[in-house]
C-alpha cells in the first residue's frame, strides 16, 4: 500500500508519543533513583540519572535497612523469582494435563467438568482468598513457598488455551501415533508436548508475569519478612517513607521498583522471540 | 504376506447410526484391494476398522487367521499411509519413519539400516534430515509410505493417499504405489473414490454404497458386468447410460422412447420393464443411412483424444452420452444413426435396480 511521507510522519509520530507517554513514568522513576534522599527531597523528581547509581542500587541489594525490613531486595528478588517461576511452571503443567485430559480421552461428565473448569474463570482470586488461606492454613503451609504457590496453580485460563490448541492437532496425528505403537503417555511426550512449544512460551509469560505481580496472596501468606516477595517489598518501603522523622528515602524506594520490573521484562523479551520463532515454524 | 479376513463385519456408532452391514470378504496374500465408493459409503470406515482405529460392532476381522476384533492398532502388524500424510511435523523425516520402529524396541543399528532402505526405495535419502514442512507434497506422502513400509508389516492401508495431491503427481505416485505394492508383496487394502485409481490399483475392487459391498470382482468384471444400477453408474467415466424400456413381445427388441428399438439376446420375459444400461464408448457411430438407432445431437465437448456427444434420445430432457475417438465437429441439431451390438447392452431390474 502507498504510503504519502506525510502520513508514515504522523503514523511515526503517534506511535512515539504513545511509546514516550508509557515510558517516562518509568525512567523518571530510574533517573530519581539514582540521587541522594536530600538532593530529590529538595529538587523533586529529576529527569536526568545522578551519579549515585551504585551506591544506591548496592544498598538495596544487599543491605536489609534500606528496604526498612529484614531482608534485601536481593532475597525478595529470590522469593518473586520461585513464586513467578512456580506459578507458571507449575500452571503449564497442570493445565496441558488437564486439557489433555479433557481433549483425548472420553470419560463421563468430561463436558460438564470442563466448563466447571472454565466458570471459574469468572471469579477473581480474590472472591477465594479467604477459604483459600483457611486451607492452606490448616494444612500448616503459612509462610511456606508451597503455601505460596500451589493454592494458585491450577489454571482455567492455560487449560482452556491448550484444550483449543489440542483440538487444532489433526486426528490423524493421534491414530498415526497409535499405529506407531505411542501410548497415551508417549504420545503427550514424543508429540503433543513438542508441538505445543510455541502455546508453552505464551502461557509462561503471561503467567509469570501473573505470578511475579501478586500482591494480595503473598501479603496474607507471608508474615515471615524472610518470604516478601519483592511487590510486597515495595509495598513496605513505601509505607515507611514517612517514618522516623528522617528525609524520606525515595531514590531507594524507586530503585527497588526498578528493579521489580526488570525479570518480567526480561522474561517478555526472551520468550517473545521463542515465540515468534516458534510461530513462524510451526506447521501442522 | 498375510491374508485378511471379514465375516459379517459390522459398524453402528453410538448414535444408532450403522456405517457398515455385514461386510464379507477375504482378502488373499499379497493382493491388492480396492475399496471404491462415493463418500459416506462406509470405505473409510470399513479401513478403519481393519486398522483398529473403529471398534467392531459386530462380526469377526481377522489377520492371518488370527481374530483381531480386540487388538489394539500397533499390535495387528499393520500400517496405513493417510491422505493427509499425518507425518509428526516436529520430527525430522528420519525420525518420522523410525519412531514406530523406536516404541516396538528396535535397536538402533536396525532402525537405520531400515530407515535408510526405505528411504533408498522411496528416494529420500538426500531429504533424511530436513523436516516434513520443508518438502513437497508428492515427497510428505514418500515419508509416510516410508513410514509404513520400515514396519515391513503385514497389511498396508491407504486411506486416499493420493487425494491431496495435484493431478499430475497423482498419476505418478499411483504407478509408484502399485510398483511398490508389487516389488514388496504386501497385502494393501486401499480406500479411494477415484474410479481411476480404484480401476488401475487393483487386483480386486470392491464397490461400497451405504455400508453394504455391491459388488466385490476384479475391475474388469466390474466394468463388464456390473451387478447393479449403482455400480454401472459409478464405475466409468463418464458415466453408463440408463434408458427406461419395455422388452417386446417377441423378445427381441427393447424399446426405449418412442422411437428407438435395441435389439436383444437376453433371456427376459416379454413385456418387463427394465432400466437399460449402455456405455457411451459402446455406441458404434454409423455411416449416414445405416445404424438402427438416430438421436440428434444437443452438444459437443472435444477432448482431443476423444470427443463426447450429447444425444437427444426424444426421452424428455435426459441426455445421452455417446463416445468417439477422436475429433469430431457435429452440428447441433445433427441427426446421427447409431448402431450397438447386443452383448453391450446391460439390463436392470427397473424395481430392485439388479441386472438381469
Amino acid at each position: 500500500m502507498y504510503q504519502s511521507k506525510w502520513r508514515i510522519f504522523t503514523n511515526h509520530a503517534i506511535l512515539i508519543l504513545g511509546a514516550l507517554f508509557m515510558i517516562m513514568p518509568v525512567w523518571i522513576a530510574f533517573a530519581s533513583s539514582t540521587h541522594t534522599r536530600e538532593f530529590v527531597f529538595q529538587n523533586g523528581l529529576q529527569f536526568w540519572p545522578g551519579e549515585h547509581f551504585f551506591e544506591n542500587y548496592g544498598a538495596i541489594l544487599f543491605d536489609a535497612s534500606a528496604t526498612k525490613g529484614r531482608v534485601t531486595a536481593l532475597e525478595m528478588l529470590f522469593n518473586s523469582m520461585v513464586l513467578g517461576l512456580g506459578f507458571a511452571i507449575g500452571k503449564v503443567i497442570i493445565s496441558m494435563m488437564a486439557a489433555y485430559a479433557i481433549v483425548y480421552f472420553r470419560f463421563k461428565l468430561a463436558v460438564p467438568l470442563f466448563w466447571v473448569v472454565f466458570s471459574t474463570l469468572l471469579l477473581p482470586l480474590e472472591v477465594r482468598i479467604v477459604p483459600s488461606y483457611e486451607v492452606v492454613a490448616s494444612l500448616g503451609l503459612l509462610n511456606t513457598y508451597t503455601g505460596l504457590i500451589l493454592p494458585l496453580i491450577a489454571s482455567a485460563t492455560g487449560t482452556f488455551f491448550f484444550r483449543q490448541f489440542y483440538r487444532s492437532v489433526p486426528d490423524e496425528l493421534l491414530e498415526a501415533a497409535r499405529l506407531d505403537g505411542a501410548g497415551p503417555i508417549r504420545f503427550f511426550i514424543d508429540i503433543l508436548v513438542p508441538l505445543s512449544v510455541t502455546m508453552i512460551a505464551a502461557i509462561f509469560i503471561i503467567m509469570f508475569v501473573v505470578g511475579w505481580n501478586q500482591y494480595l496472596w503473598p501479603l496474607l501468606m507471608t508474615t515471615d519478612d524472610q518470604l516478601y516477595t519483592i511487590v510486597i517489598g515495595i509495598k513496605q518501603v513505601y509505607n515507611s517513607l514517612y517514618e522516623g522523622g528522617q528525609i524520606p528515602q525515595f531514590p531507594k524506594a524507586f530503585a527497588l521498583t526498578i528493579m521489580a520490573t526488570i525479570p518480567p521484562v526480561l522474561v517478555v523479551v526472551v520468550f517473545q522471540r521463542m515465540f515468534v520463532k516458534g510461530l513462524v515454524e510451526t506447521e501442522k | 504376506m498375510a491374508t485378511v479376513t471379514l465375516n459379517q463385519a459390522e459398524k453402528t456408532y453410538a448414535n444408532g447410526y450403522k456405517a457398515i452391514h455385514g461386510i464379507n470378504l477375504e482378502i488373499q496374500h499379497g493382493e491388492f484391494t480396492v475399496l471404491v465408493g462415493p463418500s459416506g459409503c462406509g470405505k473409510s470406515t470399513l479401513l478403519r476398522m481393519i486398522a483398529g482405529l473403529e471398534s467392531i460392532s459386530d462380526g469377526e476381522i481377522s489377520i492371518d487367521d488370527k481374530v483381531v476384533n480386540k487388538v489394539a492398532p500397533a499390535d495387528r502388524d499393520i500400517a496405513m499411509v493417510f491422505q493427509n500424510y499425518a507425518l509428526y511435523p516436529h520430527m525430522s523425516n528420519y525420525n518420522n519413519m523410525a519412531y514406530g520402529l523406536r516404541n516396538h524396541g528396535h535397536s538402533k543399528s536396525e532402525i537405520d539400516s531400515k530407515v535408510r532402505e526405505a528411504a533408498r526405495i522411496l528416494q529420500l535419502e538426500d531429504h533424511l534430515e530436513r523436516k516434513p514442512s520443508q518438502l513437497s507434497g508428492g515427497q510428505r506422502q514418500r515419508v509416510a509410505m516410508g513410514r509404513a513400509i520400515v514396519r515391513q508389516p503385514k497389511v498396508f492401508l491407504f486411506d486416499e493417499p493420493l487425494s491431496n495431491l495435484d493431478a499430475k503427481l497423482r498419476v505418478d505416485m499411483r504407478l509408484e504405489i502399485k510398483n511398490l505394492q508389487q516389488r514388496l508383496g504386501i497385502t494393501s487394502v486401499y480406500v479411494t473414490h477415484d474410479q481411476v485409481e480404484a480401476m488401475t490399483l487393483a487386483d480386486r475392487l470392491i464397490v461400497m454404497n451405504g455400508g453394504v459391498a455391491e459388488q466385490i470382482g476384479s475391475p474388469i468384471d466390474i466394468y463388464e458386468k456390473p451387478e447393479t444400477l449403482f455400480v454401472a453408474g459409478f464405475i466409468g467415466s463418464p458415466a453408463m447410460n440408463f434408458l427406461p424400456g419395455k422388452v417386446s413381445d417377441d423378445r427381441t427388441h427393447v424399446v426405449v422412447g418412442d422411437k428407438v428399438k435395441l435389439d436383444l439376446d437376453h433371456d427376459v420375459e416379454a413385456g418387463r420393464n427394465v432400466t437399460v444400461g449402455i456405455r457411451p464408448e459402446h455406441f458404434r457411430l454409423c455411416g449416414d443411412d445405416a445404424g438402427p438407432v438416430s438421436a440428434s445431437v444437443r452438444m459437443v465437448e472435444s477432448l482431443g483424444a476423444e470427443t463426447l456427444v450429447y444425444l437427444d434420445f426424444g426421452i424428455g430432457n435426459e441426455n445421452v452420452t455417446l463416445r468417439v475417438q477422436g475429433t469430431h465437429q457435429f452440428a447441433k441439431g445433427t441427426v446421427l444413426k447409431l448402431s450397438i451390438t447386443p452383448d453391450m447392452i446391460h439390463l436392470f431390474d427397473t424395481e430392485t435396480g439388479k441386472r438381469i
